[in-house]
């Protein structure tokens, strides 16, 4: 690799260094680099980029040196983030009953249910940004307005990296991408925000967490209120013999459904109810964690894919 | 000859991974104006080689772990000649912990020191 001689190339080799990962690793280690190279331009104006360059190589460290840096300290990050790993169950039993032991699994429970309130924020701000900035273009405010809007999109950028990295267990970026066209005219910056992948990236997600967060929602909703009252068959079975219920009444259908009536009202009926719910709610949170799982690779792709 | 370089080295960043943290608290905790990433790497430059043996890129992540930890806290303040700049203070929390880490370092180089004089 021969030595860089401008910032851009630094990070170019920093970036080639870096390859292969993870995203928001990167965007993290490109920000602290670029953070440091232009800090040590400005501290000594005098001298040109080949020369700062030179002399950074020495100190803050080359491409790749950086790239093993940050590489090492990812692997503490990531003991950090995720909870010690479970022993491997062998036994499908054990595989399909262990998924009540994974925090993730609730991780991921509590994001379907939290998932449409920020949804629904997420939606009525696009929305309102992007139909009051296209209507506000005709007037001088216009451009302001879109800038000022983009830029809170970026901030839930962030802070829905935040959320699902909490929640999903999926590394994301702790840095937002270096605004890295300082230095240019002011119309050129803003056309940068404009030509970013993350930034349309950002908008789809905004919307498309609307559908999928009700989709989420009712999916986990449903699932989970029929699995429990299918557990809980015993326990009304229970109540009704207490208290004298009457439920062997069927007057006026088939022979069949009356049949199949009584047999529910039954206890064979209720405690083999009570087994396909317990089967239910394990599949139920089977389902929840491969959700979030495929939501977190969502969020990674249209949050922090990298050009 | 190569070998005992890279013993020497993997020992360096053993101890590093350590200090590194106990270092960048106590630069934090002893300045009275917040200070951003290229302004502490100087101040530990100027210190000598022993505190870290490593590369300055190593000290950003362990910042941002440290303010990940709730030891630190930063904001980004755009600068009048150059780039905007991350600028990191202590919290109070942080100030209890550097308390307890010092002196932690403190019985472990006295134990240490004890052990290399022979005074076992």
């Amino acid at each position: 690799m021969n030595a860089p001689r401008t910032i851009a190339e630094y990070l170019e080799q920093l970036r080639a260094a870096l390859r292969g990962a993870d995203p928001a690793l990167i965007q993290d280690a490109l920000y602290d680099a670029e953070e440091h190279l232009r800090a040590e331009l400005a501290d000594q104006p005098g001298r040109d980029e080949a020369t700062m360059l030179e002399h950074v190589v020495g100190s803050y460290g080359a491409p790749d040196e950086v790239a093993e840096i940050y590489r090492d300290q990812e692997i503490r990050i990531q003991r950090a983030i995720r909870p010690p790993p479970q022993p491997p169950r062998r036994s499908p039993w054990g595989r399909f009953f262990g998924v009540a032991a994974d925090p993730h699994t609730y991780g991921a429970l509590f994001y379907m249910l939290l998932v449409p309130s920020t949804a629904i924020f997420y939606f009525t701000w696009v929305v309102t940004g992007i139909a009051l900035s296209s209507g506000l273009s005709i007037l001088i405010i216009g451009l302001p307005f879109m800038v000022l809007f983009l830029g809170s999109v970026r901030v839930f950028s962030l802070l829905e990296g935040r959320i699902v990295e909490t929640m999903l267990g999926v590394r994301m970026p702790r840095r937002p991408p270096y605004p890295s066209s300082r230095g240019l005219p002011l119309m050129k910056r803003i056309g940068a925000m404009f030509t970013d992948g993350r930034t349309w990236g950002t908008l789809l997600y905004m919307l498309l967490m609307l559908p999928l967060g009700i989709a989420y929602f009712t999916l986990t909703v449903t699932l989970l209120a029929v699995s429990l009252s299918f557990v809980a068959a015993p326990v009304l079975k229970i109540a009704s013999d207490m208290y004298r219920w009457q439920t062997g009444t069927c007057i006026g259908a088939p022979e069949w459904i009356c049949t199949g009536v009584e047999w529910l009202a039954s206890w064979s009926g209720a405690m083999t109810l009570c087994i396909l719910g317990v089967g239910m709610l394990f599949a139920t949170l089977h389902l929840v964690r491969g959700l979030g799982r495929m939501h977190g690779q969502i969020a990674k792709q249209l949050l922090v894919r990298v050009s | 000859m190569d070998d005992s370089a890279s013993q020497l080295k993997k020992f360096q960043k053993e101890l590093s991974s350590g200090t590194v943290s106990l270092v960048l608290l106590a630069v934090l905790g002893q300045s009275r104006q917040p200070m951003y990433g290229y302004q502490i790497a100087k101040r530990l430059e100027e210190v000598g080689e022993g505190v870290l043996a490593g590369k300055q890129s190593a000290l950003y992540p362990v910042l941002r772990n440290l303010e990940g930890a709730g030891l630190l806290a930063s904001e980004v303040e755009p600068s009048v000649s150059g780039p905007p700049r991350r600028y990191y203070r202590i919290t109070k929390p942080g100030r209890e912990v550097l308390r307890e880490w010092v002196a932690a370092w403190n019985a472990t180089r006295d134990s240490v020191d004890n052990v290399l004089q022979g005074g076992v």
